[in-house]
């Protein structure tokens, strides 16, 4: 039996690394596409102010590039070495995507990188735009076969369960590739991206007119990211809608966290827009209700309703109790496979075989299993509520902020009036921490509420981990840890000292400061 | 100036050449959008989303060109 200390040690050592590396993503994602909006005006209007602007946020983008390879790198080797079971069980799957990402992240992405980096002077125009289009599309691109796994273990489809092998096998890369969560989960992330940049070089670029540094690239940078971001911001909203429409069909214990709900009621059902909510009790405190609003968010309609946790925890019940059988007949098939009674027994139990698993951690002998065991296994298929429903509306607050942010940067942007609205610009600049949030918070919604699943429905977590000593896993996570807050503090210094030095001149010629105008403090 | 045979004699081999690469681009856009539209509604609202996002941005900056050149004029035209 796996020692439960290492299941969680190694839960929140994925998670560490996971939003450790998930600061850095986002803004490649965006500020590649917002490079290449740069460059593309730049090659059309010949303009040299446009090509500074490249290269300024070129340099950024890559100080962020190198450290989000690095904090990516160490993640496709834990799969291995913390969650081998897992690599074995859906090894044929996963691997498929995760290699594609590889090959676009290392030789697509990576290459161009260099071209964009050191082509300046040595391409023509025209190619060295089309080489910042292709890190975009490549940026974005291995973010997509990273998802298309994450997808599967959110809804896994496209595979089948081979009781011989234990293991599940890939049926289908279409179903796979165009699973409804992976893409609605892809253009959620990637815009999400976008909106990230876009709160970035607007942040940045508010820096610099406070300061009236850099005026020319200042107001160019904010207008491009200002209508960047409101147009992202609208886009990550909608597939934020359509992600929950999925998990309200694909993981409903997850949507019921993320919204609070206990029992189900009729249709249509109140929105939590506050509460505390308590595990124990199964109760929401101090709770905010809008009338009827669940119900036209989750089912886009007034008549459907959303099942509550008491319904989901029963259902989980009767399906444990369904795939106790099925987990049985595995064990007669690993000694005997030829057994044809047996796999008749686990083909009838099959699509439950997951619950099966989970009842393994409380009952030792699944035979016996007591309605106690069994009742607590179930209670294991609901996820950390409170965690979930409050990152869950941290989340779409700090969405909503953001949409309201850039509806104002717009305005002013397009009157050209910005550089005069000082306290605009200031809450511009502390804007700047605000989407790395949200991000960090969606990242929480969508992974702790799989739990208690690695694959959902399919495989427990419990069961997916590596055989480590607790001495081991504290040792490698106090290391992850240290070694990523020291990347987060050398991209903070080298980021704010590219800052502060400001672009360099497209041709040689001096960067106009105004008379007059404060010298730059950024960060202390 | 004149056109020497070579010259003469590649542009059509050239316009063919561009042809055909349109004629692949095409092809490949159409099957794309009928692959797509079929089971990837979400990639393929990507596929257009960012462009249309990144000319909306492009075309901000263009404006701002233009605001400013006006206003620069308009100062121009003020000064005694």
């Amino acid at each position: 039996m796996v020692n439960g200390t290492v299941v969680d040690l190694s839960r929140v050592q994925f998670a560490a690394t996971a939003l450790y590396h998930f600061l850095f993503v986002p803004l490649t994602l965006g500020l590649s596409f917002l490079l290449a909006a740069m460059e593309t005006v730049y090659v059309t209007t010949g303009k040299p102010i446009y090509r500074e602007m490249a290269q300024f946020w070129g340099k950024l983008f890559m100080i962020n590039f190198a450290l989000g390879v690095a904090t990516g790198l160490t993640m496709e080797f834990e799969f291995g070495t913390n969650w081998s079971f897992y690599s074995g069980f859906v090894g044929d799957i996963f691997g498929a995507p995760l290699a594609i990402e590889g090959l676009m992240a290392f030789f697509l992405e990576s290459t161009f990188v260099g071209l964009m980096m050191f082509g300046w002077g040595r391409l023509s125009r025209g190619q060295h735009l089309a080489v910042t289009w292709l890190v975009a599309l490549g940026s974005n691109l291995s973010a997509l076969w990273i998802l298309v796994g994450n997808s599967f273990m959110q809804d896994p489809r496209g595979a089948v369960f081979n009781p011989t092998m234990m293991r599940m096998q890939l049926r289908s890369f279409p179903d796979l590739l165009f699973s409804p969560d992976a893409q609605s989960k892809f253009v959620h992330t990637s815009i999400a991206g976008y909106v990230t940049a876009a709160v970035f070089v607007a942040g940045v670029s508010a820096f610099y007119m406070l300061r009236r540094r850099h005026l020319e690239l200042a107001k160019r940078s904010f207008r491009m990211a200002a209508l960047f971001g409101v147009m992202a911001t609208i886009g990550v909203i909608t597939l934020g809608d359509a992600l929950g429409f999925v998990a309200a069909r694909v993981q409903p214990t997850k949507l019921a966290a993320m919204e609070a709900v206990w029992k189900t009621e009729q249709a249509p059902m109140p929105f939590n827009l506050i509460a505390f909510p308590d595990q124990k009790e199964r109760v929401n405190h101090a709770a905010v209700q809008i009338p009827d609003l669940l119900s036209l968010l989750v089912t886009h309609s007034l008549t459907g309703t959303v099942p509550g946790i008491d319904a989901l925890e029963k259902r989980a019940e009767r399906k444990i109790r369904n795939g106790i059988p099925a987990v049985e007949a595995l064990e007669t098939l690993s000694q005997d496979p030829g057994d044809a009674a047996a796999r008749a027994q686990f083909d009838a139990h099959a699509k439950d075989v997951g619950y099966g698993f989970l009842a393994q951690r409380y009952a030792a002998n699944l035979a016996q299993a007591s309605p106690q065991e069994i009742r607590r296994a179930a209670d294991d298929t609901i996820p950390a509520v409170a965690a979930i429903f409050w990152a869950f509306r941290s989340m779409v607050g700090l969405g909503l902020l953001m949409l309201a942010y850039f509806v104002m940067a717009v305005l002013f942007t397009l009157r050209n009036v910005v550089q005069d609205r000082p306290r605009f610009l200031q809450a511009a600049v502390w804007m700047i921490p605000i989407p790395f949030l949200a991000n960090e918070c969606g990242w929480l919604v969508a992974e702790l509420g799989r739990q208690p699943w690695t694959v959902f429905g399919i495989l427990p977590t419990w069961m997916s981990v590596s055989d480590h000593s607790v001495g081991y896993m504290v040792f490698s996570l106090a290391g992850f840890l240290l070694l990523y807050t020291a990347f987060i503090i050398v991209e903070m210094v080298l980021m704010i000292r590219a800052i502060r030095s400001g672009p360099e001149p497209a041709h040689g010629g001096p960067v106009v400061h105004v008379a007059g105008a404060q010298e730059p403090h950024l960060g202390g | 100036m004149t056109n020497t045979p070579i010259e003469i004699e590649g542009q059509p081999m050239k316009t063919l050449a561009y042809f055909l690469l349109f004629l692949v681009l095409a092809f490949g856009v159409i099957l794309l959008a009928v692959v797509l539209g079929d089971r990837g509604a979400w990639y393929f609202a990507w596929l257009i989303g960012t462009p249309l996002i990144v000319l909306v941005s492009a075309a901000g900056a263009a404006w701002l060109d233009t605001q400013e050149e006006a206003a620069a004029k308009g100062a121009a035209h003020k000064a005694p």
